[in-house]
Formats: C-alpha cells, sequence, structure tokens
C-alpha cells in the first residue's frame, strides 16, 4: 500500500466515525468488520476475495483502552425471560407461606408501596403460597423448584440472586430499563454498549445478535430493546429469524445465481472503484468493502444456523424442541455456535412470563418449554471449555406478587408485577459458580440482605467483560451517558 | 477536541499493528492539525477569545462541580456565571494576574491533593489548555456570556481578495475562511451534477432525462436558478421537507409503548406538507404548532396544526398508572419542543439544575407548566387508536354517509324492527369509527397546579410552592403583559428576540443541504455543544430569516444558489486529509442519501413511483413475520401489504409502527420516532449492501428498469446501457464505465440464455407483472445489470 492509499484508509475511517452521531464515536463497529485493513480483505485491490476470506478470531474494533482490565468473559449470552418470572415459585423458596395462605398481605410488609392499577382496585390482596415443591441442591444446597429439574441439574455451575429489584413496574419500561439503562426510550441497549466498547471478534458475523421466541402468554418486544439509541447504527443488534432467511435479505433473489450475484458485485466494486478514481471520497471504498461483508455473510449465516452437523447427543442435551426453527431450544443451541464463532454479545428472548392468572398451569408449560435448554446450554459450553470464558445471564424484568391477583382457590391463583425483588442465575465468565446471594423477607416481597439494583448488575456484567461501567462513556446532547447512568456498583461477591 | 484525540490514537495503535508504513507520523500529525483547526478562528491571532477558547474548558472540566446546579456544587463556588469566577469576596481569579488566580493556580498545579479538577474525576487538561486559561486571566479575565444565548448580531459580509467567486453573502462568509486557512475553493459541478443534487436535495426525487437535457442545453444566464424555482414550486418539495420535519416532531402511526395499537396521525402530516409547500413563514409555522388552538378563532387547519405535540408515545398497557405517564407525556412535549425551537436539552433538568446550562430545575417545571393544562389522561387502558382530545375530520361523503344510517335506522324504528334497528346501529357506529381524526392540544378549563417534581418522580411534588409558567431566564423573558400560557410560549419561541429559535432552524436548514450542520450538534446549542464552524455566517442566516419574513424557501434559494453549494464534491486526498468532514466547505456537499430518499429515488428512476400526496399511510413489501415475532403483532396482528400503486407511494407515507420499524427505514438510519430526533446517524453497512441487492422492492426496481431499457432506451446495448445510467445519475457513462457493464451484460445475456428458468424466476418478483412480449433472459439479464446500476454508492449518494 502506498501512502496515499493508507491516507485514504485512515480518512475513510475517521469519516465514518464521523459521518454518524459525532464526537467520541471511535470504533468501528460491530458491523464493520472485515474491512479495510484486514488481512483477507484488501480493498485496494480490484478483484476481491470470493467469500470465506477474514474469518478469524483476531478481536478487532472496539475502544482505545478497552479492556480497562483483564476480561474474565469473552462473550454474553443473555437469556431474557421476558414478562417476568415467578420469583417464589421457581428460585426464592418460601416455606413460611403456606401457614399463612390466604390471609391477608400484612401492611407492614407491603409498606404503603404502589402496585399496578391491574390490582390496585382488588378488595383483598391474600398471601397465595406456591403449590410447587422445593428442594435443595448440589454442593451449595440451593433451594430450586420442581418446575426446574434441569436448572436444579447445573446448581454448582450457576450464581442466584435472589434480591433484584427494580424501579419499573410495567413491562415497557421495565424491560427497557434493564436492557438499555433508563425506562425510556433513546438508549443504547447493553448489547450496543458492548459491541462499541468491544468491538468483534469475527469478521464475517456481527458483534451484537438477537434471537426471539415466543411462549405462551406473550408480552410483546420491541426494537428498541436490541437498539443502539444514540450510538450509531451499525452497533445495533442484528435479529437472527428462524426460518430460511435468518438475516433479513439475506437471500439472492429468487433467479439470481451465486454466480451472478459474484459478477454483480465485481460489476458494482469496478463501478464503485472508478467513481473512487474521479471523486476521491474514501466513503466509497468503505461501500465496496460492506458490499464484499455482506457477501460473506450469505456464506456465514446460513453455515450458522446449519445444525445438521451437530451430533445427536448434543441435539438430545436441548430436547425436542431443538430441531423446531425459532424455539427457545433451537436459539439456546444458535446462542452456542454463535459463541463458538466469537460473536460478542448474544441476546435470547423468550416471551410468555407473564401469569397473572391460572399462574401453576401456564408456569408449568412455560418451564417445559425453557428449562431443560437453558441448562444444557450450560453443560454444552462447559463440555467446550466455553463456559469459562462466556458469560450466561438467565433472568426478567421484575418479579411478581404474592398475593394472588384475582381469586386464590387450593390449586391455582395469578401474580401481578412486583419490582421490589426478583430472582436471576448467573454462570460461567468469572461468576463465582454454587453462589446463593442475597434474601427477602418471608413473603418475597422485600429484600432484607443484600439488594442488588439493575444498575449494579449492569456494572457486574461490564465488569466481567472488562469494562469499568463509569469509564464506557458516549458524548450525547453534552453529556457524558454510560449504560448505568450515575449509578452501579459492582457486587463483588458474584466474582470467582 | 479533547473527544476526538482518541480517534487518532486509535488509527495510530491499528495502522501500527496491521500495515508497516513510512512516513505515517507526518500524516497523522498532519490529522491532529486538521481535526483542531475547525473551531472559528479569531480577529486578532494573540487574544484569547472567552467564549470559543476558554469557556469550553471550563464547561467540560469544571461545570460538573462547580456550575449551574446548586445540589452538587463544591465549595460553595460557581464558574459557569460571571458573578461566581470574577467574585469579589474570596477572588479566585484576578484579572490580569493568573498567577494570583486560585483558579489558574490550581489547575497548574503538580500537586495530587492540590490539582483541579481531582484525580479521581478522570479529567484533565492539556498544557495548551492551561495556557489557554493563563493567558485569558492576564489579558484581563474578559467575561461574556455563552454566544447562543445572546442575540444573533447582523456582521456585515467579510471582504474577499477572490471578489469574483461570491454570488451571495454566503459565499462572502465560506470565502474569507478559506482564504485564511489558504484553501481555494472547488470549481463549480458540471450541469448534470448539479441538477441531480438540487432535485435530490430539494424534492427528495431525481430529475427526469428531459430535464436534465433541458437544464444542460439552457444557455441563459439564470438556468439554475430558473431551475431551483421550479423545484421549489414543486409540490415534492413540501414533501421532502417534511421528511426531516417529521423527525423532529416524533411522527408515527402508532403509540408507540408495549401493544403498540394504531393511531391516526397522518391529518396532521399532511399539514406539515401544505404548510411547507405553501410556504407558511416559520414564525407562523411554530406558533401554530404549538397552540394553534389559543389563537383567536382558530381555523380547523390552525387547530390540526398542535397535533405536533400529541405525536408523543402514549402508553395503554395495563396496570399503568395515569399521573405517572401524565408526567412523562408532558416531559416528552418539554424535550421535544426544547429540541426543535431551542435546540436545547432541558431534559437534563427533569431532575436537578442543569449541569452545563444555566438552567434550573424549577425552571425546567415552570416550562412544564405551559403543558400541564392538556386535557387528557396519563394512561388509556387498552384504548385503540386516537385519544382525546381531537378533531373527527369527516372525508367527502362521510357525513352524507351517516345521515343515510340515520333515515334508514328511523324508517326501521318507525316500522318497529328492532333487530334490524341494532344491526344499522350497529353498521354506524363502526363506520363512525373508521372516520379519521387526529390528535390535538386542549387545555382543560381550570389549570393542573404545577410543583417542582423532586428528582423528578411523578409521585415526589414538591407542594411547598405552586409553579407559575415560564420561560428558562438565561433567555429573555416573556413580555410583561403575556398571559401565562401556550400561546404566549409559541408566540416568545417565534420573536425575533429569542436568540435561539431562527439560529436552530438556519442551522438545521443547512444541515439538511451539506450533510451537517454549521453547529455540528443540531440537537445541542447549549454550552457543551460544538461552537459553530462559521459564527458569523450562521448569525448572518438567522437574521436574514428573520428579515425576510421568516421565509423559509427564500432561505433554501440563497444556500442553493450560492457558489458554496454549487462547489464541485471532487476531493484531492490532501484535502480530505486536512477537512475529512468537510466543515471549511472547500468542497461542494456529498453525502449519502436520507433512508426515504434512497427508495423513492430508485422508484422514481424505476418508472414505479405514485406520485399521489397525503392520506393515510401505506404498508408497501416487509419480509413477513417481522410483526408477529413480536408477541403476534401485539396491538395490530400480523403486517397486511397494501396492493398496487400503494406499493409504490413515497417513502414518508410508509406506515412508521415505533415499536417495529420497516427495515428498509430502519437499515439507512432512519429513527424509530419513539423520541425525538433532529440529526441522522449516516452509517455504512452490509446490511444496506443485503437490502438493496435482494429487497424484493428494489430487485422489482431493477426490473422494471431493465425493462424501459429495452422499450424505451434505444435499439443497441450500448444505448440502453447509457438510457438506464443517465435516468439514474444524470450524467454520461464514461468509456470505461460503460466497458465495464457492457462486458456484464454479455455475461447476464450468456447466463439467463442457459438458464431460462431463473430468468422467469428473476423477472417475476414483485407484484407489477413484467411485459409478457419480453423475452426472459433478456429481460432478466437488464435486470441485473440495472441492479449493478441502482447498487451504485453514486445512486445513493447526494453528489
Amino acid at each position: 500500500m502506498d501512502e496515499l492509499k493508507i491516507a485514504q484508509h485512515v480518512n475513510r475511517r475517521l469519516f465514518l466515525t464521523r459521518a454518524g452521531v459525532g464526537l467520541g464515536a471511535v470504533a468501528l463497529g460491530s458491523l464493520l468488520e472485515g474491512e479495510g485493513l484486514h488481512a483477507g480483505t484488501d480493498i485496494t485491490t480490484p478483484k476481491r476475495a470470493r467469500g470465506g476470506a477474514g474469518a478469524g478470531a483476531a478481536a478487532s474494533g472496539g475502544l482505545p483502552g478497552l479492556p480497562h482490565f483483564p476480561p474474565k468473559a469473552k462473550r454474553v449470552i443473555y437469556l431474557f425471560q421476558s414478562g417476568a418470572p415467578s420469583q417464589m415459585d421457581l428460585l426464592d423458596y418460601k416455606p413460611a407461606l403456606e401457614s399463612r395462605r390466604g390471609i391477608e398481605l400484612p401492611d407492614s410488609v407491603r409498606m404503603g408501596q404502589r402496585i399496578t392499577t391491574m390490582t390496585s382496585g382488588q378488595k383483598s390482596f391474600p398471601v397465595a403460597p406456591s403449590v410447587f415443591k422445593f428442594r435443595q441442591y448440589g454442593q451449595s444446597g440451593a433451594w430450586i423448584s420442581e418446575l426446574l429439574p434441569h436448572t436444579a441439574g447445573i446448581a454448582d455451575d450457576i450464581a442466584i440472586i435472589r434480591s433484584m429489584q427494580t424501579e419499573a413496574i410495567n413491562h415497557d419500561p421495565a424491560i427497557t430499563f434493564v436492557q438499555t439503562g433508563s425506562q425510556l426510550a433513546g438508549r443504547p441497549s447493553m448489547g450496543a454498549w458492548v459491541a462499541y466498547g468491544l468491538g468483534s471478534q469475527n469478521q464475517d458475523l456481527p458483534a451484537f445478535v438477537v434471537l426471539l421466541s415466543r411462549g405462551r402468554t406473550d408480552q410483546p418486544l420491541y426494537d428498541r430493546l436490541w437498539g443502539s439509541g444514540f450510538l450509531p447504527t451499525r452497533y445495533q443488534g442484528v435479529k437472527l429469524r428462524g426460518g430460511k432467511e435468518p438475516v433479513l435479505y439475506l437471500a439472492n433473489p429468487s433467479g439470481c445465481s451465486s454466480p451472478t450475484r459474484r459478477q454483480m458485485l465485481d460489476d458494482i466494486g469496478a463501478l464503485d472503484d472508478l467513481h473512487h478514481a474521479e471523486t476521491g471520497d474514501p466513503e466509497i471504498l468503505t461501500r465496496v468493502a460492506q458490499y464484499e461483508l455482506g457477501y460473506r455473510m450469505q456464506q456465514s449465516v446460513p453455515e450458522l444456523t446449519d445444525l445438521s452437523s451437530e451430533p445427536k447427543s448434543v441435539l438430545d442435551l436441548y430436547g425436542p424442541d431443538v430441531m423446531k426453527p425459532g424455539s427457545y431450544a433451537a436459539n439456546c443451541l444458535l446462542a452456542r455456535r454463535l459463541a463458538e464463532r466469537g460473536v460478542r454479545f448474544i441476546q435470547l428472548y423468550h416471551m410468555g412470563w407473564d401469569q397473572h392468572g391460572d399462574l401453576p398451569n401456564q408456569i408449568r408449560s412455560q418451564c417445559r418449554d425453557t428449562d431443560q435448554a437453558s441448562a444444557a446450554l450450560i453443560k454444552d459450553l462447559k463440555q467446550r471449555g466455553l463456559l469459562d470464558d462466556t458469560l450466561v445471564i438467565w433472568g426478567g424484568e421484575f418479579g411478581r406478587t404474592v398475593y394472588s391477583q384475582g381469586q386464590l382457590t387450593a390449586t391455582t391463583y395469578g401474580r401481578d408485577h412486583h419490582p421490589r425483588c426478583f430472582t436471576i442465575w448467573m454462570a460461567g465468565g468469572g461468576i463465582r459458580p454454587g453462589t446463593v446471594l442475597g434474601e427477602t423477607d418471608d413473603f418475597s416481597y422485600n429484600i432484607v440482605k443484600d439488594p442488588v439494583e439493575v444498575y449494579d448488575l449492569n456494572a457486574t456484567i461490564l465488569r466481567l467483560l472488562g469494562i469499568e461501567h463509569t469509564r464506557l462513556t458516549y458524548r450525547f446532547q453534552g453529556r457524558d451517558f454510560r449504560l448505568t447512568d450515575v449509578r452501579g456498583k459492582v457486587v463483588d461477591r458474584l466474582l470467582a | 477536541m479533547q473527544a476526538e484525540t482518541p480517534v487518532i490514537h486509535h488509527q495510530a495503535r491499528r495502522m501500527g499493528r496491521s500495515v508497516a508504513i513510512q512516513g505515517t507520523a507526518g500524516m497523522l500529525a498532519l490529522l491532529v492539525l486538521a481535526t483542531v483547526a475547525i473551531a472559528a478562528r479569531t480577529d486578532d491571532p494573540g487574544r484569547v477569545d472567552f467564549r470559543k477558547e476558554v469557556l469550553p474548558i471550563l464547561s467540560e472540566n469544571c461545570f460538573l462541580c462547580h456550575g449551574p446546579d446548586s445540589g452538587t456544587r463544591k465549595a460553595d463556588l460557581r464558574l459557569d456565571t460571571k458573578e461566581g469566577a470574577l467574585r469579589a469576596k474570596d477572588p479566585v481569579i484576578v484579572p490580569g494576574k493568573s498567577d494570583e488566580s486560585e483558579v489558574f493556580l490550581r489547575v497548574a498545579s503538580h500537586d495530587a491533593d492540590e490539582i483541579m479538577p481531582p484525580r479521581k474525576s478522570g479529567k484533565k487538561l492539556t498544557s495548551a489548555q492551561v495556557e489557554v486559561l493563563r493567558k485569558w486571566i492576564d489579558q484581563g479575565a474578559t467575561w461574556t456570556g455563552h454566544w447562543a444565548f445572546e442575540p444573533p448580531r447582523r456582521p456585515a459580509p467579510p471582504a474577499v481578495k477572490d471578489r469574483g467567486w461570491p454570488r451571495n453573502p454566503i459565499d462572502a462568509f465560506v470565502l474569507a475562511r478559506l482564504e485564511t486557512e489558504k484553501l481555494a475553493h472547488s470549481p463549480e459541478a458540471s450541469r448534470a451534477t448539479l441538477i441531480r443534487r438540487v432535485s435530490l436535495d430539494l424534492t427528495g426525487l431525481p430529475p427526469t432525462p428531459e430535464e436534465v437535457d433541458r437544464f444542460v442545453d439552457d444557455p441563459s444566464p439564470d438556468a439554475y436558478e430558473r431551475l431551483v424555482d421550479r423545484l421549489l414550486a414543486s409540490p415534492a418539495y413540501g414533501e421532502r421537507m417534511a421528511m426531516d420535519w417529521l423527525d423532529g416532531a416524533r411522527y408515527a402511526d402508532t403509540n408507540g409503548y408495549q401493544n403498540d395499537f394504531a393511531r391516526t396521525m397522518w391529518p396532521w402530516r399532511d399539514w406539515v406538507i401544505a404548510a411547507f409547500n405553501a410556504n407558511q413563514p416559520f414564525d407562523q409555522f411554530t406558533i401554530e404548532q404549538i397552540a394553534g388552538d389559543l389563537l383567536p378563532k382558530p381555523t380547523l387547519s390552525q387547530r390540526i396544526a398542535t397535533g405536533f405535540n400529541r405525536n408523543n408515545r402514549t402508553v395503554t398497557e395495563a396496570g399503568s398508572i395515569d399521573e405517572e405517564w401524565h408526567v412523562e407525556n408532558t416531559v416528552d412535549r418539554i424535550e421535544t419542543t426544547a429540541t426543535v425551537f431551542l435546540g436545547l436539552t432541558m431534559g437534563c433538568t427533569r431532575c436537578h439544575d442543569h449541569k452545563y446550562d444555566p438552567i434550573a430545575q424549577r425552571e425546567f417545571y415552570q416550562f412544564f407548566g405551559f403543558f400541564n393544562a392538556l386535557n387528557e389522561k396519563g394512561v388509556y387502558t387498552e384504548t385503540r387508536g386516537n385519544v382525546p382530545p381531537l378533531i373527527v375530520l369527516p372525508r367527502p361523503g362521510d357525513n352524507r354517509r351517516l345521515a343515510e344510517f340515520d333515515v334508514a335506522l328511523a324508517m326501521v324504528k318507525a316500522y318497529g324492527d328492532r333487530k334490524h334497528a341494532e344491526a344499522i346501529a350497529k353498521e354506524r357506529a363502526a363506520f363512525e369509527k373508521s372516520i379519521p381524526s387526529v390528535m390535538v392540544m386542549e387545555d382543560m378549563p381550570k389549570l393542573r397546579p404545577t410543583y417542582v417534581l423532586k428528582r423528578g418522580q411523578y409521585d415526589q411534588p414538591d407542594k411547598s410552592r405552586t409553579l407559575e409558567p415560564g420561560t428558562p431566564s438565561c433567555l429573555p423573558g416573556l413580555p410583561a403583559d403575556a398571559p401565562r400560557n401556550r400561546l404566549a410560549l409559541a408566540r416568545w419561541l417565534a420573536s425575533p428576540g429569542n436568540p435561539l429559535t431562527a439560529r436552530v432552524e438556519m442551522n438545521r436548514v443547512w444541515q439538511h443541504h451539506f450533510g451537517m450542520g454549521l453547529v455540528k450538534t443540531a440537537e445541542n446549542f447549549g454550552v457543551q455543544g460544538e461552537p459553530p464552524s462559521h459564527p458569523e455566517l450562521l448569525d448572518w442566516l438567522a437574521t436574514e430569516l428573520v428579515r425576510t419574513g421568516w421565509d423559509l424557501k427564500t432561505m433554501h434559494r440563497l444556500i442553493v444558489t450560492s457558489a458554496t453549494y454549487r462547489q464541485a464534491s471532487r476531493v484531492s486526498p490532501a484535502l480530505v486529509t486536512h477537512d475529512p468532514e468537510n466543515r471549511l466547505l472547500a468542497r461542494g456537499p456529498r453525502f449519502r442519501l436520507s433512508a426515504e430518499v434512497v427508495r423513492d429515488n430508485a422508484l422514481a428512476v424505476a418508472g414505479l413511483l405514485t406520485s399521489r400526496i397525503g392520506g393515510p399511510s401505506v404498508k408497501p413489501y416487509q419480509p413477513a413475520g417481522l410483526w408477529e415475532e413480536l408477541a403476534g403483532g401485539a396491538g395490530e396482528g400480523a403486517y397486511i401489504q397494501d396492493r398496487g400503486p400503494n406499493l409504490y407511494r413515497r417513502s414518508l407515507y410508509v406506515y412508521r409502527k415505533r415499536t417495529v420499524p420497516h427495515p428498509m427505514l430502519a437499515t439507512f438510519d432512519a429513527p424509530s420516532r419513539e423520541i425525538c430526533q433532529v440529526k441522522r446517524a449516516r452509517t455504512n453497512t452490509p446490511l444496506q449492501a443485503l437490502e438493496l441487492l435482494n429487497d424484493v422492492a428494489y430487485v422489482e426496481a431493477a426490473r422494471a428498469l431493465g425493462q424501459l431499457m429495452i422499450e424505451a432506451g434505444g435499439c443497441t446495448p450500448e444505448q440502453r446501457l447509457v438510457y438506464a445510467f443517465r435516468r439514474t445519475l444524470a450524467r454520461e457513462p464514461s468509456a470505461a464505465e460503460l466497458g465495464v457493464l457492457g462486458r456484464g451484460l454479455d455475461r447476464y445475456l450468456a447466463s439467463y440464455r442457459t438458464d431460462r428458468d431463473a430468468a422467469r424466476r428473476l423477472i417475476r418478483v414483485g407484484e407489477s407483472p413484467p411485459d409478457s412480449r419480453l423475452d426472459p433472459a433478456e429481460l432478466a439479464a437488464y435486470t441485473a445489470c440495472a441492479s449493478v446500476i441502482l447498487n451504485l454508492d453514486e445512486t445513493i449518494t447526494q453528489e
């Protein structure tokens, strides 16, 4: 490369980082890898690599100076359980409730805290003990519900946090809060922050990938949950969809063969190069490189989503739904495949945890759909040696009330939203396994020990990735924003 | 500037790793120089300019603890006001004597316990910044307020050496700066480039080949000016200008939270288009949108205009608390109004005093007071569609239809036919519901009392003091006799005495034409915003806007007829290095088209575009399942794609579902419209490539263009290729370009002639039928060629 070309490279990058939102945008983002200065694609050569080039594990993009610490986790798999799983039916065992069945929730417990308008009109708030049995598992002796037999099997691999709390009481603001650090729209999602800060480890796939699956009583999700907010849009999550076109517009149109497409790309590239020689704008060369990356994704993505090479033993581990595209089980297996390929942030959402009524029946099927695959993912990562540097998080946006929404009977009840405590678990990537952190009162209503705010959780996730959460910032509207706003304490007791 | 240094380091690091290079150091040094050179220069080179050099240092490094926020102020020291910084008692800055000034001594200190900012803040002044402070104090520590809060003064256009170049005062300001920088301006762009540039810019649509020919061959000296006048008079002008405005106004077709039900705000959108086309003066445009309902005897149109502040998202989620969302809705209106008209980040003062700008939390809630009287609920649980206050807008014939129902009902009732009467009544109700409405502003008879909300929490009002609506004290106040209501606010926003409104609007107009504002942070004119690259030019434009009676078309015309705008965008490697963002304007603008225009341009080039203005939003092609996979489309079910002409309407009419933005728009950086946004990112990603190559909309456009090539482009392949090239890019292809296209066409022909089945499949993509008289293989080959042309960087770029 001669000096002029290098100047063009540098300026193209400078131009790119500025063309978007402005000051402080530094890194090349999730979608720009494999471009420019990497071996494998020399954008100054007219004849381009014909696919497959550049697949590698070298980290690239990301901010200078990051990570701040040696990272424990190189990537994250976030198993988001949307709708809010009931903590006292799953992981927050409350034996003392049985003797209080049906009594009014004492004012000394509720302490005047706000409740949603779905139940604020109820005349009575009867205590509803869980109908499910609990047992202790593993060396940690964690109490786990019979609804989660597979999770029980990994009790010594996970850290259970029973003292999560949030500020929001309705789904939309609560999910937005967990995923972006703010209840209102407009902030970047956690995955976008991580892609922005750390860049990608794979040049043929985006750094931030999103997978969705449906449950039974679904609360909707919103694109903003994996959006880039005020960060450049290239950091937003790329949704991988079930079905034959996992990335939007990935497949060539009917009647356009692979050689024809290659020919078209060569023609486009040749014409763009001619125009670049004429006008000198380095942005044109970036565009050519992006067309090549798009072409490589046409190979790398179908290869990624093709599960036919997985041995039966692995498929069996994830359970019977694994071959159903778009199922939670299939997405968990895909998450492992994405992790193997160095994708930085893998965000799953499983809907259907919003059990306002008929909770025992609904949560049973919800657990049947998810328990095995969640545990299988941990086992599968572990057997491949990937769990050590992959952080896995399982959890929702808030908890559920101890009092019954609607009528309480011997066999059924419903539960309303409850922001004051909920339970999540984490595993791998620097998490101390076999930990149980935090305690709630006898009603699973208030936290009595070791409260963890959403900000703290997010600070801890960043910490495990080697990021000091106060130092991953982006200047917008004259202010340095961060995922944890002005809050957040790393929860040291979770760290191995 | 500080924030930009890491860019350079980062580049250096990466380059060092990736390639062995010679001479990089020199080039990087040049880059560093280039990046610090953007801020405008002062007249006297030895003299420190307080606003441009000192205030940004203080703001960035000191205001967090010694600024406007009284809640977190340390040591009772305030450095954001003259009274605080130059206080007489315990002085911290002694004018003329830096060595006696505590502020200077502390920032210059090497003692870890003494140094400011403290080490734990992570901030540190560079030695150059310390030197700026020293010089400023030694030169007398002159204090002036933040530039944007002082009224623009109309400067005389500066004298320039190259007096032959300027066409209007804009050019004098630009050229004076170029001459200081010892840079040459660029020559005028070719006529073909100019007509394409200005057509896309003013109308969002490309010129037809006939229009290009007419302009290129027009010998009259005012050919370009007449072209501009024709474009400004085109109804497409209003459509294009509306696209930008809708982002700021966060206009969409759904309510935006949770189930995201459909609403109908398109009558407001159509009002915006009409207002731009009628060239409504910008002050009127402002007043009607903020408070048209409070004008004396408001017209229907003036009431519809107030939909601006009903475009905010609204909550329907079960369980939501009314008062909480009443507050959120109001906060959104404040943030939007302050960003769009004032370029201020008022949202920062919701929970505490502003950290940088002189705006107190109390003042936020005084501003809140203007919007606190709206007669709405915070939550309309599971109410679909528009919620009150609203206006019903019967279409022609709707009232007659209702009357017919009434007659029928009366007749059936007269016969005592209860069953039929019920059926008709039901049908009538359904019909009545289908009549469009629009949400508008309308105040309650009795105002809600306004209080400061502690930490911004809806349930923490400080009831010790009721606030009267008011504007921030750092700006000129309301007239003493004005009522304290929205109309007074609207008139205050649109008054020539407001230092921000005209500047903020002209900055956005400039951003529209050049891809970046004179103030790069179009959303923030506060102390932390970036100072303007050409402050005198911005002030001249702002005063000119007011002088012309807030005449936007005149201002657009002024800019696009300037020599600055008419420059070629070709750039030398040296200039790319020196001024990568083209802040100095030594060349014409060149930037990627916005999302809507990318698609509209392709549809127009392909001859598919439906040019109907306004009406309900449309649903063009969208990949199946996108709504369903987010919980069954939540409130709306599946996306039901339109058929026929609605597939080819302009993109500003595409249905905007906020929680699931149309990927075609989102991929090219169109915002989701959840919140106000006045500047778009402009990214360059592989998803864009995949979309333009594979989306049915673009494949169909390629086939339509391919068909035009065969049917209207001439007899020879070469003629047809030139035809498509000119249709798309306005210019003639070079011999080399024609060579690439011709060789490509031959290969596509050969390939589709051997695989006629593939050819038939390709030309059947899309709902418009291909011409069955054409040879499928030939049409498929031309389709591939047309797709190549539609995918060129130049095609999606305003050159």
